[in-house]
């Protein structure tokens, strides 16, 4: 009986142990712990530990960034989805669009719902730097977020643009024809940046997959980092809002 | 900051091991990095492209310049060219929009609704054909992108497009098949007699 007893104690102290080590400070009960957990979790770090009413005024931010960061999320989940079943070839892309849209079980609410989002995540992030002009959160300190802000536009812009060809229709080759061409207008390296965007002459099979590659990986990244960088740099320069 | 380079400069007059060693490696680094985005550059421009080559034989009816009626026009859609024949002789077109480069399409009316609108179209500088109320329909190509027009001898009359389409480069091969070369562009005179 007693080794039993001991055994069941030995076992309730590792328990205790494991779950302990996740959660540290037990309920937060008051204050002090509450700000305690938040300033030692790797999740909760990301939120401020101390937040005043008047700085997530809803009617201040209209929560634009986060809106954008969630859709984000939503465009980088359903488009892993997308990744199972397309193959950015000019033989199959078309195909596997098709598939997607009318095949695959859910395929045409997954490609939708990464339709939907990136169209609304252009709208948001345009709107959160309307937002941000016009509440005049720009200025000193937070010019260098500002420029951070204004380079995840043009990836937005550019993540957008990028998986505009790959659905292989007519609307997006000849979009891309259009919009690469107005690259070659730039002075000098014009003709240039367009064969590099191309990977050819015209529109190809090179063209798909470097968009491909950008689209689903490099700008992606960029995007991530330089999100962390903003966010980061949104906690340390305050929040401009109520003052 | 200027007074901290001139700092740097006079410290630098007797320079110690560290900071030379610091600086040189930095110099290296930079350079380092310098060639490895020149590298970055040059490994994503293809040297190869295995793209249509410019230059074709069209086949099969088009072939032989005989199969083409004087006055027609002929496209070749997937090379992106379009055959003439006129009195004087034959001249290619190479199909691409001088606006944003889509591919306009021939169409044996381009001109009539633009006449019954009201708009006042210019003459053809090439041919001085003009579409009037009296005679308001002439044949031509219009691109799907923005909507510019393009006389059937490839002069741009209405929307965006800032010049005529380019004439390419057309001669008789010896077996006495057509031959076209779209990388050489061609002035609006040159016509292939045959």
């Amino acid at each position: 009986m007693k080794v039993i007893r001991g055994a069941v104690d030995e076992m309730w102290s590792v328990m205790e142990q494991m779950v302990g080590s996740v959660f540290r400070h037990g309920l937060p009960l008051t204050d002090k712990i509450a700000a305690r957990t938040a300033l030692t979790n790797f999740v909760l770090h990301i939120h401020p530990v101390r937040v005043r009413r008047s700085w997530i005024r809803m009617s201040y931010t209209l929560c634009l960034g986060g809106l954008s960061f969630f859709l984000f999320i939503v465009l980088t989940v359903t488009g892993l989805y997308l990744m199972f079943y397309y193959v950015p070839s000019i033989n199959h892309a078309y195909q596997d669009m098709r598939d997607l849209q009318f095949v695959v079980t859910f395929g045409g609410l997954i490609r939708n719902m990464h339709r939907w989002a990136a169209h609304a995540m252009v709208i948001t992030v345009w709107l959160h730097m309307a937002r941000v002009f016009l509440t005049g959160s720009y200025k000193k300190p937070r010019e260098f977020n500002w420029g951070v802000g204004t380079v995840l536009l043009l990836i937005t812009l550019l993540l957008s643009f990028t998986g505009y060809l790959l659905p292989w229709d007519q609307l997006s080759i000849w979009a891309v024809t259009v919009g690469t061409n107005m690259a070659k207008y730039a002075p000098i390296a014009g003709p240039y940046t367009r064969y590099l965007m191309l990977g050819g002459h015209a529109v190809g099979d090179a063209t798909l997959l470097r968009f491909y590659v950008m689209h689903v990986v490099g700008l992606p990244l960029i995007g991530f980092l330089l999100m962390v960088v903003h966010f980061w740099r949104v906690r340390k320069d305050g929040f401009s809002g109520g003052l | 900051m200027a007074a901290d380079f001139k700092r740097f400069i006079e410290d630098s007059r007797e320079m110690s091991r560290r900071s030379f060693l610091a600086i040189a490696g930095w110099v290296g680094f930079t350079v380092a990095s310098a060639i490895a985005l020149f590298q970055s550059v040059k490994f994503i421009q293809p040297n190869a492209t295995y793209e249509d080559p410019p230059a074709f034989k069209p086949a099969g009816d088009l072939a032989l310049p005989s199969s083409y009626a004087v006055g027609s026009t002929t496209v070749i859609i997937d090379k992106r060219v379009v055959i003439n024949r006129d009195s004087n002789g034959f001249y290619a077109i190479s199909l691409i929009c001088t606006h944003l480069g889509c591919t306009p399409r021939y169409f044996p009316d381009v001109t009539s609704d633009l006449v019954l609108a009201g708009t006042q179209i210019s003459k053809d500088p090439d041919t001085g054909q003009q579409a009037t109320r009296g005679n308001p329909i002439l044949p031509g190509f219009k691109c799907p992108c923005h909507g510019s027009r393009y006389f059937r001898d490839a002069d741009n009359f209405f929307g965006p497009a800032p010049r005529p389409m380019d004439r390419v480069h057309i001669e008789l091969a010896k077996d006495g098949k057509l031959f076209i070369d779209r990388s050489i562009i061609v002035d609006h005179q040159y016509r292939l007699k045959v």
